[in-house]
Order: C-alpha cells, then structure tokens, then sequence
C-alpha cells in the first residue's frame, strides 16, 4: 500500500481510531466531510482474528503495545530517572480499547463537572470545573447508547442524573459472584444495580450478539455483542464512502502553516515512507498520553514548546483512574461455586459510595463493582503461592471460589503529574516516548483504602472467608484510563482547549479524547469521552465548518 | 510489507507427545522437566510433566514460530516487520535467560549435593529452587486472614523477568494454555481446577462454546435484586 508521495487534501484528518477517534470519523463522515482516518495499529477482523486464547491476549500482547516497539517510561518523582514501563497500555489498532475493554459504561455524575465549586482549593491538587455541565453532554451520552449499543436498566441506579431515555439493551443475566453481590448489598441497605454494560444482549442495529463464551475481559470479541467502535463506528464511516482508513500508518506530526493554523499531518505509511497529508481540519483522538505526546512532537517556529502549548500546559494535570480492588476467597467446604471466570467481566456495582462524604476524611468516591476473577492463568489472586504444592491446591481450591469488587480510583488533578517527551528512550520509529511522571496525590492514596476496605467489607458480608485488599501505592496505569493533559477551560493561560475542545491557539486543531478532561471523574471514562466526541464533532460539521462559532456560558 | 492485519496462518497445532527438541539440548529438556515437575508438581491430579509444559517451553524458547496461535487454533501466526525484530530480540534474550538459568540450576545442586539437578530427589530439588528463588518454598494458603498487596497491571508479560520467575510464569502459562501451544495435554489441566474450557479455540468464534450455564442458576427477578427498581415503579 503506497500512495503518492502527497495524496490530495481532505476536509477533516482523524488521528487515532479508538472510542473517540472512531466516533468523530462516524459523525464527521455521515455530515459530509470527506475524511481521512489514521491509526498506527492493525484494522483487523473480528470474525477472523478474535477467540478465547488466554495465553496470547492476555500474556503476549496481541492487542497491547509490544514494550519494544512502542516503549514508555515512567518515574514517581521529579528528580529520578524514568524506567521504561508499559503505564496504561491501551491497545493501539482500529477500534483502539474498545476491542479488549469489559465496557462499563456509567454515566458521570453532575458532581464530576463542578470539582472546584464543590471543593474549592485542596492542597497539593489542581482542582478544576468543567467548562460544561452534565445537561450539555446529557444528550449525546444518549445517541452513543442508542448508537454504539449499551444494555442496562434505567432506574436501577438509584443516585443516577435525569436521562432523556431508557437503554436499548436488556443487562445479561446475573453472574453467580453478581448474585451475591447484589445479595450482600441488600443486607447493607446498598442500591446494588447492573452496571450498564458496552455490550448489546439482543439484535440491536442487526447485530448477533452470539459471544457467550465468557472470554471477555482483554480478549477480542469474534461476535458483535461488544461494542466494539471496529465493528460499528467504524463500518458505518466507511459505509458514507466519505472516509478513507489508513492502518498500520504512524502520524508523526501536525503540520501549521505561517498563519499558525494546522495544515495537516506527516505519517510514516507501512513501508516506512513518510507522507503528508493535508486537511481543513485536524482531529485528534490518540488517548490523552499519546495526544500530548504528538502535540510535545509537533514544534515549529509557531510553536516551540509544541503544538497549542502556548500555555504550557499540555501533558499537565494527567490522571488515570488506577483500579483499586479486594480479592475474597470462599471456602468450598461450605459454598457452592462461585465461577468467577464466568461472564462478562462486570456483574453488579453500586454509586453509593461517589459522592464526597467528609467523614471519610478525604474528598471524593468511586463507582464499585463486582467482576470476573478471570481465567485460569491468570485469575487474579494476588499472593497466591508462586510453585509447589501450595500453588497447586490454591488453584484446585480457590479457582471456582473466588470473586472480586473493585473501584476506579477518582484521582484527583496535579500540575506536576504528567506527560512529557522521554529525554533518552525512543520508540521503533526513532521519536521520543511518552514519559509518565506521577506521584499520586494524598487523596487518591486516602480514599484508594477506604474504597477497598468497602470492597473487603461487603465481600465478608458475601460469604468471604479470606479477603485480599489491593491498595494504590504507586500508579501502573492499570486501567488505561487516560485524562487531563490538554485540559478544556475558559482562560488560554491555563487551558489548552476551549469547551468544544479546540485549541486555544489553532483554531483548526480539535482533540476529543479523554485529554479535555479537567477532572478524571470516578466513572468510567469511555462513556463520557464519546459522548463529548459526538458533541464536538457535532460542532465542527455544525457551527465550526460553517465559519462560525459560539460559546457556552455556565453558571 | 505484509500487514499485522494480513498475518499468514502457518504450521499445525503443537503435538504435545513430540519428542523432537527445536531449542533444548537433551540435558535442558531433562532438567526443565524435572524442575517444572516441582513448580506444579504430580499428585492425585496431573502436574506439569504430564501436562507437557516442556514441550510448550521447547516450542515457546525456539524462535518466533510458536507466539501467537492463529485465532481458531489451526495453526500459528506469522509475524512480520518490526513486529519480528522485536520479538526475535526478545526471544533471544529469554534463550539466554533459560540457558543460563539451567547452568545456575546445576551449580546450586553441585554446590548443595554434589550432583546435577535431574539427579536429585524431589525434596534436594525443592531444595535447590528455594536457593535459586532466594526465599522459601511457598506455604498454602491459610484462610481467616487478609494480606494486603498493591495495585498491578493486568496480564503478566514475561520480558525481563529473571529465570526463576520466568519458570513459574512460564510452568503456569503450559499448564494452562489452550492446548495449541502444546502444554495442557488433552485440557486435562482445565479438569485439575474445575474450568470447563472448549474444545478448540475455533469453538469460541462461533457461538459452539457456552457457558451460560455456569452463570447464576434459575430465576431471578431485577425487582427483587434491585428492589430500588420497585420504588420507582
């Protein structure tokens, strides 16, 4: 696949074909524009490529980055060096980690959008309200569960915002680890509700939901019961014959032009050739570590600290969501099976415990949920013996008899915790990896252990007769959630983006990942993340390409 | 160059009773026998030996060949471009992790009893890993107790790690794997736990293998595990 050295110009690039990417493909391309999509993974076929091989998803890294070709590193301080870790390995191919992700997909609290106004200054942190409300995104979190497929059950959720309508799925049955989940927080007096889940039970938008194999979690879906933005958002983009998808294509930099606006892209194409691509606009949807590493790559004499780093603060204020959790083992001498590798991955969760309470001594909470322990490689005991016969009989014994309730962790904002370009360490392609600095703030640490003793707490009430508690001490990244770097605000100084998610400095430069956010929020990203995709995308066919503009004012 | 999403499939499933050795010398293969043999040891259930990790080890240490299984177990996938060099270098690196590890093996048991490792009984070789992993063997798991760890990431890769840790990553992966790789003989590995894995990796593309069955058993009403629902009417 080789194109001319300089292909013709489009109207919008997309870089980047994950959850967002792929969302701004489908709405830009269904308006009109003629798109052209980037991503420097595979477009590979569910049908063909996906199965339930434990070893190769899970072990070897057929969908995360391989460490060698697409390193990063990572340090916990300012002054050490940083080792090179694979900190939050999203996978990167089309579809991006909507192939691997269980898909719990909650929708924000009205809460998350006005962190400042709630808490005003906390120490240490850089607390900060969303340029919007939940009422402007309320519309589009809508379309994506219509559009993309989410099963759940409206009104389970005690403690959820106004929602415009139901869910077009029905949940999957509940596990048996969801049962006594859902068991145990009805004895507390807890709203235990089926987590909404990115998945459609039934034919939805013709698909055929026929994956019941329970290998979920991390492994590609061959069906389509997933959503999957490679098996949906995708297709449709193609279907307008208004997008073009350029795979195993590595964008290496957005070009400006004298006036300072984007003129494009430069990519290596998968022979290794260096192309240009120029476009009206510039998209992007890399995932907020990979954003910011393009933007700290893209200098030019406009632009010397990177690409709308006029404030210098892009790669600033990352958070990312680490997965807290508390293990509990069951004694088979007098329980039944739990299956915990059974299902698909989440069963029930609860917000009772999201919003701040300030006896807890800290601020803040997390959505909770009950979920999949996993398969037989892996199946997630930390400190189970590593060899010997102890090993062998914690496996007999524990495999069936094991469930887990987790959290992800609402990280608070620091200035200092970020990405930047790796000073020494470079990736396949000779260009500097992203370097993760981060040391989490007192908060996450505080409320990292009240949530897991919550965790172990319930599972006791479960049945438990041994718990594990998992605590924060240092972020890997587990969750390949990503937020933050290029946050959106009002003010230039201190914001990279404006509430469309549009570079303060170019005006032809829009970035809808999870980098926009100001604060991580303690649900589940990917929701919220399309959403407010569909919504900028919506602006740029709508206001932006029609050379206009407007402004949201909130209160 | 061919695509990562273009992979040829190529070559046959793993035959878990070869013989034929495609990276161990006759003493290697003996020795990583002998030694997974403790790591997940035979009892009234089978352990790594009669689950072939060996074999799965041989193929796994031997090059490139044996890394991803194609998706319906027909065969294995071939990998180009970086794609290759990046795991030709780290399989290189693992070779010399395990050649060198088997040397180490055989000089603790020297220094210990005088003899190589496959020579020693199995309490000498227990012995000579608790030496080796720096710590002592592992004692089972007590329950009534709660041990607290700290968070990790998901999926263990094994680049890097040192050859003991390595062995016991490695022990469990044969054991457990889908038998296309050549260790969990016959799934009976799967049996040893009580996971009812399918038949063939091809079974979980196409809606063959499922394990509804294995979920909550019997009715339930929404209402009555989420009785906020009733309140809402």
């Amino acid at each position: 696949m080789r194109h001319a050295k300089k292909p013709g110009p489009v109207d919008a690039i997309v870089v980047g074909l994950g959850a967002t990417g792929a969302t701004a493909a489908k709405v830009l391309s269904e308006a009109g524009l003629k798109v052209v999509g980037f991503d420097r993974g595979p477009w590979l076929s569910a049908k063909d490529h996906y199965s339930g091989d434990e070893l190769k998803f899970v072990n070897r890294n057929y969908l995360w980055p391989d460490p060698n070709l697409f390193p990063r590193t990572l340090r916990h301080d300012e002054v050490s060096e940083a080792e090179r870790f694979p900190f939050s390995p999203t996978p990167q191919l089309v579809g991006g980690g909507t192939n691997h992700w269980a898909g719990w997909v909650p929708r924000p609290r009205e809460s998350d959008f006005l962190q400042r106004s709630l808490h005003g200054d906390l120490d240490g942190a850089s607390l900060a309200d969303w340029p919007i409300r939940y009422e402007h995104l309320e519309p589009y979190l809508t379309k994506v569960e219509w559009e993309f497929g989410i099963s759940g059950i409206a009104g389970a959720d005690k403690y959820e915002p106004f929602r415009s309508k139901g869910y077009p799925s029905a949940p999957l049955r509940p596990t048996k680890f969801g049962k006594r989940f859902y068991d145990a927080c009805n004895t507390m007096g807890v709203n235990g509700f089926p987590i909404p889940h990115a998945m459609v039970t039934h034919d939805h938008k013709g698909r055929d939901p026929f994956n019941t194999t329970s290998f979920w979690n991390q492994y590609g879906d061959p069906s389509t019961a997933r959503s999957n933005t490679l098996t949906t958002f995708i297709p449709e983009a193609v279907a307008t014959g208004n997008f073009e998808l350029r795979s195993e294509s590595f964008v290496r930099e957005v070009t400006v032009g004298k006036d300072g606006r984007a003129t494009g892209v430069v990519y290596v194409d998968p022979d290794g050739v260096e192309v240009v691509q120029e476009a009206k606009v510039v998209v992007l949807g890399l995932g907020a570590i990979e954003s910011a590493r393009l933007m700290l790559m893209s200098t030019s004499p406009q632009f010397p600290d990177g690409l709308g780093n006029s404030s210098g603060m892009v790669g600033k204020n990352a958070t990312f969501h680490e997965y807290v959790f508390a293990v509990g083992l069951f004694d088979q001498e007098i329980d039944d099976p739990l299956h915990g590798w059974a299902g698909n991955y989440i069963s029930g969760g609860t917000f009772e415990f999201y919003e701040t309470d300030e006896d807890r001594g800290h601020i803040g909470g997390c959505l909770i949920s009950a979920s999949q322990t996993c398969h037989p490689i892996n199946w997630v005991f930390p400190g189970r013996p590593s060899w010997g016969q102890a090993l062998k009989d914690a496996d007999r014994s524990y495999f069936n008899f094991a469930m887990k309730i987790g959290a992800i962790l609402h990280d608070m904002p620091v200035e200092s915790n970020r990405v930047d370009l790796d000073p020494t360490v470079k990736d396949a392609w000779g260009l500097p990896v992203a370097r993760i600095t981060h040391k989490p703030h007192v908060n996450d640490v505080a409320m990292s252990k009240w949530q897991v003793d919550k965790n172990a707490e319930i599972l006791q009430v479960a049945g438990a007769s041994k718990t594990v508690p998992v605590y924060l001490d240092r972020m890997t990244g587990n969750t390949c959630h990503q937020h933050g770097t290029a946050r959106m605000g009002t003010d230039p100084t201190t914001t990279v983006l404006n509430e469309w998610c549009q570079s303060h400095d170019v005006e032809n430069l829009f970035i809808v990942d999870g980098s926009c956010f100001p604060s991580s929020t303690g649900v589940n990203p990917t929701l919220t993340m399309m959403a407010n995709a569909w919504r900028v995308s919506e602006y740029i066919t709508d206001v932006w390409s029609k050379g206009r503009d407007e402004h949201i004012t909130v209160a | 160059m061919t695509l990562k999403a273009d992979w040829e499939i190529v070559g046959s499933p793993v035959d878990p009773d070869s013989d034929e050795r495609l990276f161990f010398a006759d003493h290697e293969w003996d020795t990583i026998e002998a030694a997974t043999a403790r790591i997940i040891p035979t009892d009234h259930d089978p352990g790594a030996r009669e689950a072939r990790v060996v074999v799965f080890l041989d193929r796994y240490l031997s090059g490139i060949d044996y890394i991803f299984a194609a998706a319906d177990g027909s065969g294995f996938l071939k990998l180009t471009g970086k794609f290759a060099d990046a795991w030709r270098a780290r399989m290189s690196d693992m070779q010399r992790t395990y050649r060198e590890g088997i040397r180490t093996l055989d000089s603790l048991a020297q220094e210990q009893f005088d003899r190589q490792f496959v020579a020693l009984s199995e309490s000498e070789q227990d012995t000579v890993l608790e030496a080796l992993s720096g710590s002592v063997k592992p004692g089972p798991v007590t329950l009534g107790t709660s041990e607290a760890v700290q968070t990790f990431l998901q999926g263990v890769f094994d680049q890097g790690l040192p050859f003991f840790e390595a062995l016991c990553l490695h022990t469990r992966q044969g054991f457990y794997c889908d038998p296309v790789y050549g260790g969990n003989r016959n799934r009976v590995d799967w049996d040893v736990i009580g996971f009812p894995g399918p038949t063939t990796l091809k079974d979980t593309m196409d809606g063959t293998y499922n394990t509804t069955e294995f979920f909550h058993v019997g009715g339930y009403d929404w209402n009555e595990l989420v009785p906020h629902l009733g309140k809402v009417g």
